[in-house]
């Protein structure tokens, strides 16, 4: 809300600076955006919140001004004389809910020019433009008290007959703009006996619109609904300060003020004659008296913190326009004025009381009594995620939460549900809930990779969306790593994972039933004991063109939820031995096929307890030394009795055992 | 043998010590040249001590005295020569191992977390303190939770369509409300103190709740330099009996001491000593509390404006099943993007969603 200081100062006194000013108001409520000097005037742009549309004119920020600086407001009392005939325009409502009020007044014989210089100042000083004195002094009244009026040509208005009614599905109208607008049904519209002349509270029509040539008035002042009012200057783009103020709320009682202050000035300014009486529709203002609201003085220091006097506090409350039907040791009654319809509880009054008493009066030392927080076990398990994969070099990326619905499409390993859709995109074409963060990870890759950035490990944790059947979706946060390494480095990072997670359940892996995307001899699936971990693979060739990334390019998902499950984050002691371990290197050759998780298990089962560690060293190959097909596979076992010094002879049985089993079950050949 | 041989033959093999000692520029080649003239078996000044029982009698303690004195000049002249070696070595970086320590060392590269992430973590460790239990709800939503238990009506601007990202509905994902993306994460609040009052035993005094919500909101803003349609967070909520607009400033202080504190290295984080941190509030407008304020503090001679408080509504309190007349309370809410990126001087909002692995590296 723009402001003129020289206007306020006619119904305030302003004896204090303006930054002094600006200042108080910014801490009762109308936080200053910037001062301006505009000829010999001050301009001051105020914010003014939505709940304060009584802020919307120059009366209302002058009340607030008079009840901080214990100043008398002076407003006027405007008294248009009518001379002329008796009003004879026909008002009537027919949608009452869009529309709860309307008077219609006439003036007749105007002489439309250009407005005084000191009108077209004021006007031209908070950015407005002059049109002729008429449209000027219905502009002028608007800033005033923050009542929009609309003045027609009447000689256009058929019938002399205003309805104020729903618009037809399809209706056209053309505005004061020369657009045509097509209403759709609902829209609220001003008509006369013919057609809609003005779109409620929004805009005014061209064919009637105040002319050179016009001689008579109606002016109309209502009150339009805020809701409609916003549909209706939203749908069509027809935002003004007119629609600004109806969206807020007007005060009921201000309409019929703002009717005669607007005749006033222009029987002043333009002359003419007014019609006798207003014609007028819907409630009348006696209906709209607000309720009773009782401040209980001990709700003070209960919900503020502070005291304030019973004496300062009835007064605030009557300088606000408040009127007092009660007070007594306990609590005062009052009545809301009827500008203030943000006042309807014993809570509202309170906020008065604070802002007006001031909030620096509330300490800011007090004691605040202590409590135990807690950090959740999630909190506790994330950050050793986090710390993990930082310290294998992996940055954290963030990315946005939806993307194009193709991606959706073209990887998913949660879900085959459609991907829910927001009715707007959210950025760009990004329409669709993900169900994987790969894509978005991979899209990071390639800007990496156009700006020439040489190193790009990335990973993010974030929540995938899969839609569930009549509730919430399912929203699984997933860890997601992306990596220039191959298979076995990425593959690594997980098992540190787990490990840092004292997890106990064994990490397995699937073959062959990874998504596309990935290529098929090195994808996998990962499982933790029973549930689904998640996915790990190298991109295919067919997926690193797609994206435009040269390989290898890793990429992990994990599922958090059974990680959280599992993981166990305080540690727990476990006695150790001290008798001495024992080493043994084995090599044996297998077929191809064979698995180096089947080979453990059988090591680990036939070497049981006395199995301290298991470290596989490499896979060799040699076509003449092996034969085709044919690979060894090199690993160190560490035993180790809790019982007493395990003996050469022992170690040796051990291993003997091993190699037994590997040969009869797999077909393993000891090498060496 | 004449006293005047052993002399000279003494000095000819000072002489030659001394010179090779002075060409040696390895330390092989003078320990070679050392152990030619004073090794303890064959060395040459050994040799020469032999010949002294060939001395006249009468000759031996001047030829003893000789022998010392040069015995200990060709010792001195190798010291000299060890040292002088010892500091062209030094100086040189070893001349027999050609290692170079001033070779960078291998780097290890270490991941970064997202300054956003950072920001949280730290004010999720503050708040702890206070005794805030961290807590996260749904991204997605129902309009109960995102608006009605906020006491944002229907008629509310805040619900039009285009200033929110509802779902379209689709047939895998029918529900009983239209879904959105969450606006604010005042969602979590509504939940918790729901489910407190699910488990709380009736009869008894209403529970407490003291927690900070946290995580991602979703408005439709024109991604730009300050805008972006995503960002984050970070909400306070404490309701009890007894709780008061003081409890709230103070909190806000305590908070925002422990925030911008600065100790004697924190150099780049100093931003107010604790003692200065003031909190200011500006009467401003939230459906889900009254009083509302805007919340500043003190920030290099004038105020900053850091979030949105208040108490919590009375018909917020209720919505969820708390007596107002029973407990008060407070809330406050901060956003995240706008603090980090006023802290680690970042000018582009969109910036932090790029993820330019130069930018990452940078926190």
């Amino acid at each position: 809300m723009i402001l003129s200081k020289k206007w306020l100062a006619d119904y305030v006194k302003l004896s204090m600076s303006t930054d002094e000013l600006t200042e108080r108001l910014t801490l009762t409520g109308l936080n200053l955006e910037g001062v301006e000097t505009v000829g010999d005037d001050t301009v001051i742009d105020l914010e003014v919140t939505s709940n304060r549309p009584d802020c919307l004119g120059h009366i209302g920020v002058a009340r607030e001004i008079a009840v901080l600086w214990d100043e008398k407001l002076h407003q006027p009392d405007p008294q248009p004389k009518a001379t002329g005939p008796k009003n004879s325009v026909s008002v009537e409502i027919t949608c009452p809910q869009l529309c709860s009020r309307y008077t219609a007044r006439v003036i007749r014989g105007v002489k439309i020019g250009p407005s005084p210089d000191w009108l077209a100042e004021r006007l031209r000083s908070l950015g407005i433009a002059v049109v002729n004195n008429v449209v000027d002094i219905s502009n002028y009244v608007l800033f005033e008290c923050g009542q929009p009026l609309h003045t027609f040509d009447l000689g256009k208005i058929a019938g002399e007959k205003i309805i104020v009614r729903e618009a037809r599905e399809g209706e056209e109208f053309t505005a004061i703009d020369h657009k045509t607008y097509k209403l759709s049904a609902g829209t609220c519209v001003i008509a006369d006996a013919e057609r809609a002349v003005a779109l409620g509270g929004v805009m005014g029509g061209a064919d009637t619109e105040v002319s050179e040539t016009t001689t008579d008035l109606l002016i109309e002042s209502a009150d339009f609904d805020p809701l409609s009012t916003r549909t209706t200057a939203r749908t069509h783009h027809l935002h003004s300060p007119s629609s600004y103020r109806f969206e807020r709320g007007v005060d009921p009682e201000g309409i019929d003020w703002a009717s005669r202050r607007c005749c006033e000035l222009i029987l002043e300014l333009a002359g003419g004659e007014l019609d006798g009486g207003p014609a007028s529709a819907g409630r009348s203002g006696e209906a709209t008296e607000s309720p009773e609201i009782k401040l209980r003085f001990p709700q003070i220091p209960r919900l503020l913190g502070i005291d304030v006097p019973e004496s300062e506090v009835r007064q605030i409350l009557t300088d606000l326009g408040c009127r007092e039907t009660h007070h007594c040791d306990h609590c005062v009654k009052v009545i809301a004025p009827t500008w203030r319809a943000d006042l309807t509880r014993e809570v509202d009054l309170l906020e008065e009381i604070a802002r007006i008493h001031g909030y620096e009066k509330i300490p800011e030392d007090g004691q605040v009594r202590m409590a135990p927080s807690h950090r959740s076990h999630e909190d506790i398990v994330l950050e050793r995620v986090r710390r993990v994969v930082t310290a294998a070099g992996f940055d954290e990326a963030m990315t946005l939460s939806t993307v194009e619905p193709e991606l959706v499409d073209a990887f998913r390993p949660w879900t085959d549900a459609a991907p829910l859709l927001t009715s707007t995109p959210v950025l760009r074409r990004a329409n669709a809930l993900r169900q994987s963060v790969v894509p978005s990870l991979l899209g990071c890759r390639k800007t990496n990779l156009a700006m020439s950035n040489r190193v790009v490990e990335q990973f993010e944790i974030a929540k995938v969306y899969l839609p569930r059947m009549g509730q919430l979706p399912d929203e699984r946060r997933m860890l997601a790593l992306a990596s220039g390494g191959e298979f076995l480095a990425v593959k690594g990072v997980v098992e540190t994972i787990l490990t840092e997670l004292a997890i106990a359940l064994p990490l397995t892996v699937r073959e062959n039933s990874a998504p596309a995307w990935l290529a098929s001899s090195r994808a996998v699936t990962l499982h933790l004991g029973e549930s689904q971990l998640g996915i790990l693979g190298e991109l295919s060739s067919e997926a690193l063109d797609q994206w435009d990334l040269r390989g290898p390019v890793t990429i992990a998902e994990i599922d958090l939820a059974p990680l959280l499950d599992a993981a166990e984050w305080i540690p727990r002691a476990v006695p150790f031995t001290t008798y001495p371990p024992i080493s043994r290197d084995l090599n044996v050759v297998f077929d191809e096929a064979i698995r180096w998780a089947d080979v453990e298990q059988i090591v680990r089962t036939e070497g049981g307890e006395l199995v301290e560690r298991l470290a596989f060293m490499e896979t060799y190959r040699d076509a003449d030394r092996l034969g085709a097909g044919k690979k060894s596979l090199v690993w160190t076992l560490t035993l180790r009795s809790a019982k007493g010094t395990l003996t050469s002879e022992k170690a040796d049985a051990v291993r003997d055992r091993i190699v037994a089993k590997l040969a009869k079950d797999l077909g393993g050949e000891l090498r060496a | 043998m004449a006293l005047s041989d052993f002399i000279a033959d003494l000095d000819s093999l000072a002489t030659d010590a001394e010179s090779a000692f002075a060409k040696a520029t390895a330390s092989d080649a003078l320990e070679a040249a050392r152990v030619e003239f004073l090794g303890a078996k064959g060395g040459r000044l050994k040799a020469i001590q032999k010949g002294m029982g060939q001395v006249e009698k009468g000759d031996k303690p001047a030829a003893g005295q000789k022998l010392n004195a040069v015995k200990k000049a060709i010792e001195e002249a190798f010291e000299l020569a060890k040292s002088r070696l010892a500091e062209t070595a030094s100086a040189a970086g070893g001349t027999d191992d050609p290692f170079d320590p001033t070779l960078p060392g291998h780097p290890l590269r270490l991941g970064r977390l997202h300054p956003i992430t950072q920001t949280i973590e730290r004010m999720k460790e503050i708040m702890g303190r206070l005794g805030f239990t961290a807590v996260e709800g749904p991204e997605i939503e129902d309009d109960w939770h995102n608006f009605e238990a906020l006491n944002i009506p229907l008629s509310h601007p805040a619900r039009d369509p285009l200033d929110n990202f509802y779902l379209t509905s689709s047939p895998a994902a029918e529900a009983a409300s239209p879904l959105l993306l969450r606006s604010q994460t005042s969602t979590v609040q509504i939940r918790v103190m729901e489910q407190v009052l699910a488990n709380a035993v009736a009869g008894e005094a209403a529970p407490s709740v003291r927690i900070v919500s946290l995580g991602r909101v979703y408005r439709p803003d024109t991604a730009d330099a300050t805008h972006y349609p995503m960002f984050h967070q970070i909400e306070g909520l404490l309701i009890d009996r007894g709780v008061t607009m003081a409890d709230l400033k103070s909190v806000l202080r305590m908070f925002c001491q422990s925030y911008y504190h600065t100790d004697d290295r924190g150099a780049g984080v100093a931003e107010v000593p604790a003692d200065d941190v003031q909190i200011r509030f500006r009467p401003s407008f939230f459906p889900f509390t009254e009083p509302s304020v805007e919340v500043d503090i003190n920030w290099q001679g004038g105020w900053m404006e850091i979030g949105g408080a208040g108490m919590v509504d009375p018909n917020v309190l209720r919505a969820v099943g708390y007596d107002p007349e029973e407990v008060t309370g407070f809330a406050f809410g901060m956003g995240v993007e706008r603090i980090a990126m006023r802290q680690h001087n970042i000018t582009d909002i969109r910036d932090l969603y790029t993820n330019d692995a130069r930018f990452l590296a940078q926190f």
